[in-house]
């Protein structure tokens, strides 16, 4: 009965297919900290999407709902209008995380660039969580704001660094304008 | 972020689809009532069951949960209250005829015949309408519970099962729909549904509860000024408050009219205008503030059309549902355009 059932309803392909994608999740670093169960859970709400070469995944300026992870094939984040290729994305990467807190518009745009299977996981499925089980729901919570302390250090210590450079780069200007 | 564009035919949209809805809801009938009915109870319902799940109470023993407990009060209400009912209608039906009764509606009579002669009442015949009125509300109440008992068994069957999975699997089912929408489309399908069920879950939940207190404080009212069948009376006051503008006159006219009745006095009747006045009162300034969400006002026309609409496609349960349905596609409508503005499709 099993059997049937599995070959009617492919049970076993669904169930492999979640296994897969669990092991994407466990290294994402806002899935660190969930337990194999709780994983199931954020597996159970996930939108699977499929893209073709040359799809557009999320574009700049419209509103960021959530973070895609990509399970398989290849994009790259580009800014308009002058596309400008800022990166290239592959198996188990993942961006728009900070839309998972945050609704403002995407900063950049995101085109698949061969076939592409992406999982969505979104603000409202995040907030569904929580809901109903906010000790696990906090967990993810707690990760994505690390993420956001963690990019806002690093963005301070870039500008620092660009201010040090661009006092040191006036200094010499003025040295080299001296009679 | 683009330029909101002007898009007369996308705003439309929603209107279109509300047509469409209505004319298949016309010819499907009563198996719309059914789901329509059981979508509204399980929106209603889904944060006990979302309460009960973060609890840790697997989702479906959840739902089966508040099933059960559910069934079993409306089982005790229909127990102890049906009887009452029953009986509270057959007086009404046979015992108005008292001489007190007799004399006071002689009185209002000779006054409408008197003052109102220019509006055509010189013949009226306050009898005889009353006795039309007790017989037409007896046919209805015994019409609904006993004529149509085979169509209400398939209902209290139905509308639990159909909530059961609409509880269940609402989700799963959102997600299915989500599923088929084009990459394009997704996102802005997402937000949209997450902002109409934000919106329609506190919309039809305020509605419910208000609906839930405004019959509670009606009882309680008309039991303290002494009225008959207080209990039946009362429920219908809460039911009809949720049509809006003629709901509450509506629940008031049938128990000023029984407490005339009952005392002979026009007295009575004026106090029940009074309570009515009063608990309305408490309704707008007190109970709906808290209760009802406001950002699905609607227009008094928008309110009065759906009604009437309702009202001609499924009668009394057609009003009712009325409003509910009108806010749901004005929300569609309104988080639809807005939504839409803020994506870039073309």
């Amino acid at each position: 009965m099993t059997d049937f059932r599995a070959r009617v309803f492919g049970y076993h392909r669904k169930a492999h297919e979640d296994e897969d994608l669990q092991t994407v999740l466990e290294k994402i670093p806002i899935f660190q900290d969930l337990s194999k169960r709780e994983l199931a859970a954020v597996v159970r709400v996930l939108h699977r999407r499929e893209y073709v070469p040359d799809e557009l995944i999320i574009r700049q300026d419209e509103p960021g709902l959530g973070m895609y992870i990509i399970q398989k094939g290849k994009a790259v984040v580009v800014t308009e209008p002058d596309n400008i290729q800022l990166s290239e994305l592959s198996d188990g990467d993942f961006f728009g995380e900070v839309s998972l807190l945050d609704e403002t518009p995407r900063s950049a745009s995101v085109i698949a660039r061969s076939h592409c299977t992406i999982f969505g996981f979104f603000q409202s499925d995040l907030f569904s969580l929580i809901e109903r089980d906010p000790r696990f729901g906090v967990k993810i919570v707690v990760r994505v704001a690390k993420i956001i302390g963690d990019r806002l250090r690093k963005a301070n210590q870039q500008m620092q660094a660009l201010t040090e450079d661009l006092q040191r780069a006036r200094g010499s200007q003025t040295r080299a304008d001296r009679p | 972020m683009m330029p909101a564009k002007s898009r007369p035919i996308w705003d439309l949209a929603p209107m279109l689809i509300a047509f469409v809805v209505a004319i298949i809801l016309l010819f499907v009938g009563k198996a719309a009532q059914v789901v329509i009915i059981s979508l509204l109870l399980a929106y209603i319902l889904d944060p006990v069951v979302t309460a009960l799940e973060s609890r840790g109470v697997p989702r479906g023993l959840a739902t089966l949960l508040v099933l059960l407990f559910l069934g079993t009060t409306i089982a005790v209400l229909a127990i102890l209250l049906v009887p009452v009912i029953i009986h509270q209608v057959r007086a009404l039906q046979s015992g108005a005829t008292t001489q007190v009764a007799a004399k006071a509606i002689e009185t209002i009579q000779q006054s409408l015949r008197e003052r109102l002669s220019f509006l055509g009442l010189g013949s009226l015949d306050l009898g005889a309408k009353i006795e039309e009125f007790k017989r037409t509300i007896g046919e209805k109440v015994f019409e609904f519970l006993v004529k149509d008992s085979l169509e209400l068994v398939i209902s209290v069957v139905t509308i639990p099962f159909m909530m059961f999975f609409f509880l269940k699997d609402g989700r799963d089912l959102k997600k299915r729909v989500v599923s088929m929408v084009p990459n394009r489309y997704f996102e802005f399908t997402l937000d949209l549904l997450y902002k109409m069920d934000v919106q329609l879950g506190n919309y039809l939940r305020g509605q419910f509860v208000d609906a839930l207190t405004f019959g509670v404080l009606s009882i309680i009212a008309l039991w303290i000024l002494g009225v008959n069948y207080f209990v039946f009376l009362g429920a219908f006051a809460g039911l009809a408050n949720l049509i809006p503008y003629v709901g509450p006159i509506a629940g008031m006219v049938p128990a000023a009219i029984v407490a005339v009745l009952n005392s002979g006095s026009l007295g009575s009747a004026v106090a029940v205008i009074i309570a009515f006045a009063i608990l309305k009162l408490v309704d707008d300034f007190v109970v709906q503030p808290l209760v009802v969400a406001s950002s699905v006002e609607m227009h008094p026309v928008l309110v009065l059309v759906a009604i009437m609409i309702g009202g001609e496609l499924f009668g009394i349960l057609g009003m009712l549902l009325a409003v509910p349905v009108a806010g749901f596609f004005k929300v569609v409508l309104k988080e639809g355009v807005n939504t839409y503005r803020k994506y870039r499709f073309s």
